[in-house]
């Protein structure tokens, strides 16, 4: 086994997967929907709102489709051979990461348009929106990733798994609807983005050794 | 292939909970030893393959590899180490090719011709794991140990769900591994017909 073909074999699965990955989009289209129904399908309400509801759409969507990351390697035996195999686990946990952001982020920047058309997100704030969640989604995952780790082991994980998790998501929810909100109201948002980059840089650094002790951990 | 490899355990003592799977339980192995470890259901040969690993933590003990301690960075023995476990890490949305191609991406097509036809699954290369039947799953995971040139092998009951040719096919596979100057431990409720191997009894 090499790195490559690891990633290879990622790509492939999440490919044949593919199902899950769709089930999330779902769940995040579905969240978006909901709003103007039951709120107000107001451009007043909508507008100012935008933004948010994206942003909390897509940390849902993302839990929703890393709650099953690491399953399937468990059930079958081949988290055990990546943790034998004498290569690293945390430049496996990265690329397994990457394959899934890649998986995730590239139909949700694809879809954010039209949602924010939907949604009467303000001129000009679109740009920033996806700046925002191709910054932030890293963190996410990446965060999540150690979650997903940690309850690898449990047959009911999914809801410990998003109560473990979602409070290190808040500070990426914050900041980033913050710099949306800034720019529709003219101010300036570059350190708001910074602070988001940041986020995702030190989960960068966290989560490639806290996911490793949690796989150890939980294949015992 | 190295040919000097020498594995020593020493003093090893693992619990579980709250009982003792092993304690003092002391092994050495050279290039060419074939050793079969024994224990009722339950006795820790399993857990015995999983403290080398790392993936559990023994009480006590030293794991010695060619002299030096792998207990505590086993890097070295995981990269001479092949591992088979009741789990047999094979991705159930992949081929039979597919599966092997994940494992050795270098390996050539006639070599991996060569070993499925040896195991008689060459028929089913872009079949389904899933779709496969519970021998020929496990066939396709020993495949591995045709393909692969790593000198220490640990089988977790590797003749489960075997019929009786395969049983012999790989037992002459495991004997002529110790002949090149491997090591290989394996664990089986079963008798062995082919090999003479040394039996080790695991009790606490």
């Amino acid at each position: 086994m090499t790195y490559f073909s690891y990633f290879k074999a990622e790509c492939l699965v999440l490919f044949r997967r593919k199902q899950n990955l769709v089930n999330a989009l779902l769940f995040f289209a579905l969240v978006i929907v909901l709003f103007p129904l039951g709120v107000d399908p107001s451009k007043a309400f909508l507008a100012p709102a935008a933004g948010g509801i994206i942003w909390c759409a897509a940390a849902l969507a993302t839990v929703i489709s890393l709650e099953s990351m690491f399953k399937e390697d468990y059930a079958d035996g081949s988290l055990e051979q990546l943790l034998v195999s004498g290569l690293s686990i945390s430049w496996l946990v990265l690329l397994k990461v990457l394959v899934h952001w890649l998986g995730m982020i590239i139909p949700l920047l694809l879809l954010t348009p039209i949602f924010s058309e939907m949604l009467f997100l303000p001129d000009g704030v679109l740009g920033v929106l996806m700046t925002t969640l191709l910054l932030g989604t890293p963190g996410l995952f990446l965060i999540g990733s150690i979650g997903a780790s940690l309850t690898v082991s449990l047959r009911q994980g999914a809801l410990l798994m998003l109560l473990l998790i979602l409070p290190f998501y808040f500070p990426i929810i914050i900041f980033s609807t913050s710099a949306i909100q800034a720019v529709a109201s003219g101010l300036p948002y570059s350190g708001l983005l910074a602070i988001i980059g940041a986020i995702s840089l030190l989960a960068l650094v966290m989560s490639p050794l806290m996911t490793p002790i949690c796989l150890k951990a939980s294949v015992r | 292939m190295q040919s000097n490899i020498s594995l020593t355990i020493s003093d090893l003592w693992i619990e579980r909970g709250d009982r003792d799977l092993c304690k003092g339980f002391s092994l050495t192995a050279t290039s060419g030893d074939i050793i079969h470890i024994l224990g009722d259901n339950g006795a820790g040969k399993s857990s015995l393959f999983k403290t080398l690993f790392g993936l559990v933590s023994p009480v006590e003990g030293e794991v010695q590899l060619n002299g030096e301690d792998v207990l505590n960075y086993r890097d070295p023995l995981l990269k001479l180490s092949l591992y088979i476990s009741h789990a047999l890490g094979l991705k159930s949305v992949f081929t039979v090719l597919e599966n092997i191609r994940w494992y050795f991406p270098k390996a050539s097509e006639a070599d991996i011709a060569r070993v499925l036809s040896l195991l008689k699954i060459e028929g089913y290369l872009d079949v389904p794991i899933k779709a496969l039947s519970a021998g020929q799953t496990r066939r396709v995971a020993l495949a591995r140990l045709w393909l692969s040139d790593l000198p220490v092998w640990f089988l977790d009951e590797p003749f489960s769900a075997l019929d009786m040719v395969s049983i012999q096919l790989l037992e002459g596979r495991i004997r002529e591994h110790a002949e090149q100057g491997g090591i290989v431990f394996f664990t089986s409720h079963q008798p062995v017909t082919l090999l003479s191997p040394r039996r080790v009894e695991l009790t606490a």
